[in-house]
């Protein structure tokens, strides 16, 4: 039960009355009972809660920043309306609006309401539980109960990096000589022979098949197709440090209390993303890996078309451990998965101590056999730092960080000896630098 | 059906066992109070009170004696026991007023005063006026040194503070820094016997020392003692007309008070009642990435290394510096600071002391070294 406002006003008002009255012990008594009796009145007339049904529809899945739809069929199977507020409990992050819900539904009736969600992070969000308050008519008693009415929601990553896909799209046609512009293809795969057209290299014509064809005829060259790349995602420690700025901010969220950025993590998926997205429209075959200490998330054989939706699928509830990650369980888990030689892109950190006593001992088991290119974000409050002069504290800051940014250097040197292509970029750079790197490693045939 | 509230029986259910308990504590705690009497908290210096704070038990004693004590609460009753023959014991005079404390100063017989409570002018003349707690002397075991036939007899005894000055002729006893806690002298044909504390007379203390003898000496010496003690309930003050503040109220405002209480009650009810649960969530730590960096600098900052700060920011002029100057990392030191100094027309000494000196002497030295070596990387830029 509950009650509202009125009936705190009724007793308020009582006492007036029993401050006047003649027998003042007479009113107090009388005027309990009255509201005692409203009050029995109206929790015996308010609609019944309990016997209420309520059925669920709408968004299973939402890009973070977007907003999802949920909605809540509520049938009144009772002989009474059921007039009150309803509340739709979400965890906090799911940004569930409007908090109450005015609910009015005729005995026999159906009545659809509508949640809108607007989360602030990503992973899967689950709905608690349905509370209905049903007021009676004299609106001073209500009945309040709950029902569970299990949804969840799948807040994806926002793949904020799609807008670069267009511009390295138009670069792929480009490698792969169906430029429009007839440029000869950069690949190093023979792909095909066809005539020869006006504007073509002379150095392409295929003089042996001329001879054969009685016509001017051109080999065709393109970058290799159906190679392979493995994206491994780092979930461990050093991905959950937050740099940059958070692109999808929680709404309402006053400037003082912002969140610190993304975490790595974030900015690794939506490089990741960028990445597959790209090599999927080339031809090669991406398959996805999240370590820690254990497999998080595994990806493989997902055809070009559902790749990106299984990716983000998989994607969505991984969260940062506070662990160190196990390298050599990371590396066993890529030689193990990956048969053939193939691109193993390495999103993590260029944190030197780690990578010390982590991935640079093993790294000769993978670079024997696959080509390691290990994708970092930097932060670019380091660099702000490293920037600070004026004061003797924000000068011994700028230390820090140009020590820092020495021990990046160094341990990006040793990878590059190791024949690892690194790429370190600020968090908005990382998903284009990558695409390039790849890019680039295709160009050259390296993949 | 998907409902979750509780039924009833199941609110009986789950509540029942901690009702139990809850019932037996009360059942506990209500038959310990009734079985303990219902006791007051010992009223101090009360001869009908048997708690360590009262003096049942010197009362007692003086019975035994053949002494009649009378326990009166006012001064009325006070007037009334008095006679030429008895004497007036009086431990507190708060709840008397000016003209029944006059009274009291008019009644014949002998007088003892126990306590700062006790000291009035009217009652004790020519007792020096009391002053601060400069006067306040530590209570405990004391020595008589004096000649007062009740203290000498009694010995040592429990003494200590207000200190006394009596009128000239007084005996003054139990000295404490060399001013006496109980003084006695003659006035108008009685004897007047001021203490400066009570302590001696309690159930507490009477059994210490010679504290038993000397409130029996100083208290038994007249047939009759008049023990003046605070009434348990004070007289409401009258007001106008011999009314209190609570008679003049009309007789609706308590109800209506009550009334109040049951308004905001339903208030709270009402505001406090929440409409579904409180939702909990398992949120990821929020850690900035920066936090290692702003720590070393702290550390730098905190012990002053000036060394290793020198050695980071030349380090990282110098790896900017090296790429525009076409040198590699491996070129000497000369080179270095000989191309540096030809690009941007500063004095190779101090270009030399800027990029491989010792360390700044002081916090400003490496601020201003910070500001020299920015200079030197934006003029190789600019040239």
């Amino acid at each position: 039960m509950a009650l509202t406002g009125r009936a705190g006003l009724l007793a308020a008002l009582a006492a007036v009355a029993v401050l006047l009255a003649p027998r003042p012990g007479l009113a107090l008594a009388g005027a309990g009972l009255v509201l005692l009796a409203f009050i029995l009145t109206d929790l015996a007339l308010a609609g019944g809660v309990r016997p209420l049904r309520f059925e669920r529809g709408g968004d299973r899945l939402v890009r973070l920043g977007q907003t999802a739809t949920v909605e809540l069929v509520a049938t009144n199977p009772g002989r009474r309306r059921v007039r009150g507020v309803l509340r739709d409990a979400w965890p906090p992050s799911a940004g569930a609006a409007p908090r109450q819900l005015v609910l009015d539904v005729p005995p026999g009736e159906s009545r659809r309401l509508a949640v809108t969600l607007s989360p602030t992070r990503r992973g899967d969000r689950e709905s608690v539980k349905v509370t209905v308050r049903s007021l009676g008519p004299l609106g001073v008693a209500a009945r309040q109960g709950s029902h569970e009415v299990p949804w969840s929601v799948r807040v994806l990553p926002p793949f904020l990096s799609r807008k670069h896909l267009p511009a390295r799209l138009a670069r792929l046609r480009e490698l792969e000589g169906r430029h429009p512009a007839l440029v000869r293809g950069q690949g190093t795969e023979f792909d095909s022979l066809r005539e020869y057209v006006y504007g073509d290299d002379v150095r392409s014509i295929d003089w042996r098949a001329t001879a054969r064809r009685h016509d001017v005829v051109v080999r065709t060259w393109r970058p290799e197709r159906d190679r392979r790349l493995l994206i491994v995602l780092d979930t461990g420690r050093t991905s959950a440090g937050r740099v940059g700025t958070a692109p999808v901010p929680p709404a309402g969220t006053p400037e003082h209390a912002m969140p610190p950025g993304w975490p790595r993590l974030d900015w690794s998926m939506d490089a990741a993303l960028l990445l597959a997205a790209l090599a999927a429209r080339a031809g090669d075959r991406v398959d996805f890996l999240a370590y820690d200490r254990a497999v998080r998330a595994w990806v493989s054989g997902a055809s070009r078309t559902e790749l990106l939706s299984s990716l983000v699928n998989v994607m969505a509830p991984i969260e940062a451990e506070l662990v160190e990650a196990d390298s050599a369980g990371m590396v066993a888990a890529v030689l193990a998965r990956a048969k053939r030689r193939c691109l193993v892109v390495v999103l993590s950190d260029l944190n030197a101590a780690s990578l010390e006593e982590g991935l640079l001992p093993l790294l000769p088991q993978l670079s024997s056999r696959h080509l390691v290119l290990l994708a970092a974000v930097s932060d670019p409050r380091v660099a702000a730092m490293a920037a600070g002069r004026g004061t003797a504290e924000r000068v011994y800051d700028a230390a820090a960080a140009e020590r820092l940014m020495a021990g990046r250097r160094a341990i990006t040197a040793r990878l590059r000896r190791h024949g690892v292509e690194v790429v370190d970029a600020p968090p908005e750079d990382i998903a284009p630098a990558l695409a390039d790197a790849y890019l680039a490693l295709k160009a050259a045939g390296r993949l | 059906m998907t409902a979750t509230s509780p039924t009833v029986r199941s609110i009986w259910r789950g509540g029942r066992g901690p009702l139990l308990v809850g019932l037996i504590v009360l059942a506990v705690a209500v038959g310990g109070v009734l079985l303990a009497g219902i006791g007051g908290g010992g009223r101090s210096l009360d001869p009908g009170d048997s708690t360590l704070a009262g003096s049942s038990g010197l009362a007692e004693l003086l019975r035994h004696e053949g002494v009649r004590v009378e326990r009166v609460t006012s001064a009325d009753a006070a007037a009334r026991a008095a006679t030429a023959g008895s004497l007036l014991l009086v431990t507190d005079l708060s709840f008397l007023r000016q003209d029944e404390v006059d009274r009291l100063a008019g009644l014949p017989g002998d007088r003892l005063l126990i306590g700062p409570g006790a000291m009035h002018p009217s009652l004790a003349p020519g007792l020096a006026p009391l002053s601060g707690t400069e006067d306040t002397a530590r209570v405990r075991s004391r020595e008589p040194e004096c000649a007062l036939p009740a203290a000498v007899q009694a010995g040592s005894a429990y003494m200590g503070g207000y200190s006394l000055r009596g009128p000239p002729g007084a005996i003054g006893c139990y000295p404490a820094d060399g001013r006496p806690t109980l003084v006695s002298y003659q006035r108008d044909g009685r004897t007047i016997t001021a203490v400066g504390d009570g302590q001696f007379l309690t159930n507490l203390r009477l059994t210490e020392d010679g504290n038993a003898a000397l409130g029996a000496s100083l208290a038994g010496t007249r047939p009759t003692l008049v023990w003046l003690t605070a009434p348990e309930t004070l007289p409401e003050l009258p007001g106008p007309e011999g009314k209190s503040f609570t008679e003049l109220m009309p007789a609706g405002v308590s109800w209506a008070v009550i009334q109040l209480v049951i308004a905001v009650a339903l208030v709270a009810f009402w505001r406090g009642r929440r409409l579904g649960p409180v939702v909990a969530e398992r949120l990821p730590v929020v850690v900035r990435a920066a936090e290692t960096v702003e720590g070393r600098g702290r550390l730098y900052r905190a012990r002053r290394a000036r060394d290793r700060a020198a050695a980071a920011l030349r380090a990282g002029a110098l790896h900017r510096l090296m790429p525009r100057l076409g040198l590699v990392a491996d070129s000497g030191h000369d080179a270095i600071i000989t191309a540096i100094a030809v690009r941007t027309g500063q004095d190779a000494g101090q270009v030399g002391t800027a990029l491989y000196g010792g360390p700044p002497a002081d916090d400003a030295g490496l601020v201003a070294l910070a500001a020299y070596l920015d200079t030197l990387e934006r003029q190789v830029r600019d040239s």
